[in-house]
């Protein structure tokens, strides 16, 4: 509704309306006058325009009803007239009063104050003022739910916004992991094409192992054989040098027997000779044949020396062939044991071999089917990654678009919070009353800790202040939760300043009226913040300072 | 290694033939006319109480037959061990009244002769001197001495 213009009009159409009352005693003349004009003017007619000797009655009867109505104007209406003349200056007085309630109530709703609106139709009639009441509750209510709505929205944007952000840096990690896993299966896939190829080489080479192994089982078989011939002739040496051995123990019993006889008979060839001696002359020729036998005995003695030497030799040599023939055969024993495990070693490692060579195959059949699978997935993760990157690029945009809704929120909300209304919600009406808190102390020091107690209730509030109309401010109140030290040192500069330069200070002193200041950003918190001021009076109703306090936007979102 | 030649004088040939036997490092060269018998070692009973010389007792043809250790008797080094030792069954003493002895040596080489004027004195008893013989000094032994000094 257009107050400015709409006001005019009806203090217009009330003045009208006091003048045509002004006149209502010379209309009401008129009328009778023209009544009993008409009356005569009838009674004149009836009578020129009766034929002759036509009654004469309703002539009459028409003169005495107008003569009858002219008396009954004269008796009722006409001093009701009279009575209304003199009842106007005292509905002009209503009417005024009226008007100027009603202004007041457009006014304050105007300037966005619901209470007091509704507090300045009370003067109104019962019905203007029902109407109007309703019609501001209606409006309160209106833009008590827009003031909530306005703060679940841009609470819940800003926890979409959160969710969206946490959401998008997860998808920002979770494509970039998605390109590590790509490029991871690709080097996989490759790494699995080059199993598939060594799987084929180790394959091929396996069957050629495989082929070895056959041709070497055969050879070792072959060799086991030879050897066990060799051992067997081996064991033939053996046995015929073991024989030879006995025979040459044989041969030195033969041989000791030899020189027993030769040494028996050496003696013998002694006795011969001193049985010769002793026989003198006669003995002379048996004492010769003793020495020949002597002689003999001593040559049987060095053959059988020398047949000893060779026999010691050929006993050697018959020893050294057996220990040599034995060592050969445990040799050749060794060797045929060892050659043995080598076939069963090389028939094991022919064994392996085949399936070495099965298991290769099988290996790069499975990785040739891995490869592909491979690349399979590799596609898929590539799709997946684009999937990603989008819903990415998706959340990104969920992300702005609630920013977006919270800085709508949050403006709807201070549009909510222009109006006044009787809520601990409204802002305005929250400063209203911590400044008639102060308006009821009674000193300076009472005025600041009521502040202090009022900030310390309020935890989106980041400072509290009064400034007086010369610019200073006296008292000045942190929130301890929302500033720290420095930004308390930073809010404490505000004793240096004349606030009648600053905006807030303005809009309020422009009209006196409660305010709220759009956002900016904090010099104290660097956070948003948007301030709400509200004249501070005197006892005797006289502005002496202005209450300040500072919003946290995002604490306030929070409550 | 000088053999016995065949003599014209049998007797003188005699005197100076001699059995040459081996005891320990030394060779000994017994008067053939003293020597019995050489037989193969016989089997020795030792004799209590008995000097270190006396081996003991054997039998020889029915008899004891006290044998004497002829290396110790000459005081020769140990030599390798015989292979073939022999008893020597030697008279000892005087023609009148001699003893049938036997000596324990390791081997009887042979018989030889040994002139008397090759022989260098010895002490005059048992060790009647040396004298060389096939390039070895050998020790000229006298049985009659042992017969006394037994």
């Amino acid at each position: 509704m257009d107050v400015d213009s709409t006001l005019p009009a009806v203090r217009s159409g009330m003045r009208v309306a006091s003048r045509q009352t002004g006149h209502h005693t010379e209309n009401a003349l008129i009328g009778w006058i023209l009544v009993v004009g008409l009356t005569l003017l009838g009674f004149v007619l009836l009578s020129v325009g009766s034929p002759a000797g036509a009654p004469g009655w309703p002539r009459l009867l028409f003169l005495a009803l107008g003569v009858a109505g002219v008396l009954a104007y004269g008796v009722w209406v006409f001093p009701y007239f009279r009575r209304l003349e003199r009842r106007l200056p005292e509905g002009e007085e209503r009417w005024a009063r009226l008007e100027g309630e009603l202004i007041a109530a457009f006014d304050q709703l105007g300037a966005g104050d619901l209470v007091r609106s509704i507090e300045k139709t009370r003067g109104l009639p019962e019905r203007l003022a029902k109407i109007s009441e309703a019609a501001s509750e209606s409006l309160s209510q209106l833009a008590q739910q827009i003031q909530d709505s306005s703060i679940e929205v841009a609470s819940a944007a800003d926890a979409v916004n959160e969710i969206a952000s946490e959401l998008a840096s997860g998808s920002s990690e979770q494509a970039a992991s998605v390109v590590e896993i790509t490029a991871a299966m690709e080097e996989l896939a490759r790494t699995a094409s080059q199993i598939a190829e060594n799987a084929s080489r180790q394959a091929e080479l396996a069957s050629r192992a495989e082929a070895s192994g056959d041709a070497g089982s055969a050879a070792v078989f072959e060799a086991v054989t030879g050897v066990e011939e060799v051992q067997k002739r081996i064991s033939a040496i053996a046995s015929r040098a073991d024989a030879l051995g006995t025979r040459s123990k044989e041969i030195y019993r033969v041989l000791d027997l030899i020189t027993e006889i030769a040494q028996e008979t050496h003696i013998l060839s002694l006795n011969a000779a001193i049985e010769a001696a002793a026989a003198g002359a006669d003995g002379r020729r048996f004492s010769v044949v003793a020495e020949e036998v002597r002689h003999l005995a001593q040559r049987s003695q060095e053959s059988v020396e020398s047949v000893r030497n060779l026999l010691d030799e050929f006993s050697g040599s018959i020893r050294a062939t057996i220990v040599a023939t034995e060592e050969g055969s445990k040799e050749a024993s060794r060797v045929l044991e060892r050659s043995r495990a080598a076939a069963e070693a090389i028939e094991d490692l022919r064994r392996a071999s085949g399936d070495t060579s099965r298991v290769a195959r099988q290996i790069s059949l499975a990785t040739q089917q891995q490869n592909a699978a491979s690349d399979e997935v590799v596609m898929t993760l590539r799709e997946v990654s684009l999937v990603v990157q989008r819903m990415t690029g998706g959340l990104k945009n969920l992300s702005s678009t609630a920013d977006r809704l919270n800085t709508l929120g949050l403006e709807i909300q201070l549009l909510a919070q222009s109006f006044h209304l009787a809520s601990p919600r409204s802002l305005k009406h929250l400063v209203e009353e911590w400044a008639r808190r102060l308006e009821a102390a009674p000193g300076e020091a009472e005025k600041g800790q009521a502040l202090d107690e009022m900030v310390a209730t309020a935890p989106f509030v980041e400072l509290g202040y009064v400034s007086r109309l010369d610019g200073t401010t006296p008292l000045l109140s942190f929130n301890k939760d929302l500033l720290n030290e420095r930004q308390r040192a930073l809010a404490n500069k505000v004793h240096e300043t004349d606030v009648r330069t600053r905006p807030w200070f303005k809009s309020v002193s422009r009209h006196w009226r409660t305010t709220l200041i759009p956002p900016y950003e904090s010099m104290q918190s660097s956070e948003a913040c948007f301030t709400v001021c509200t004249p501070v009076r005197d006892a005797a109703g006289t502005i002496t300072a202005v209450l300040g306090i500072d919003i946290n936007v995002t604490g306030w979102t929070r409550i | 290694m000088d053999t016995v030649p065949v003599e014209e004088n049998g007797k003188s040939r005699r005197e100076g033939t001699h059995l040459l036997v081996r005891a320990g490092e030394y060779a000994c060269a017994l008067p053939l006319a003293s020597v019995r018998r050489v037989v193969r070692a016989l089997t020795v009973h030792p004799l209590p109480g008995a000097t270190a010389e006396l081996e003991g007792l054997a039998e020889f043809g029915g008899e004891p037959l006290p044998v004497l250790n002829l290396g110790r008797l000459v005081h020769a080094p140990a030599g390798p061990n015989p292979t073939y030792p022999v008893t020597v069954v030697v008279w000892v003493g005087p023609a009148e009244a001699r003893e049938m002895l036997g000596l324990a040596a390791d081997s009887a080489l042979e018989v030889v002769h040994v002139p008397a004027g090759s022989v260098v004195a010895g002490d005059g008893g048992f060790l009647l001197g040396e004298a060389p013989v096939g390039g070895e000094v050998v020790r000229v032994l006298n049985l009659e001495a042992l017969g006394r000094a037994t």
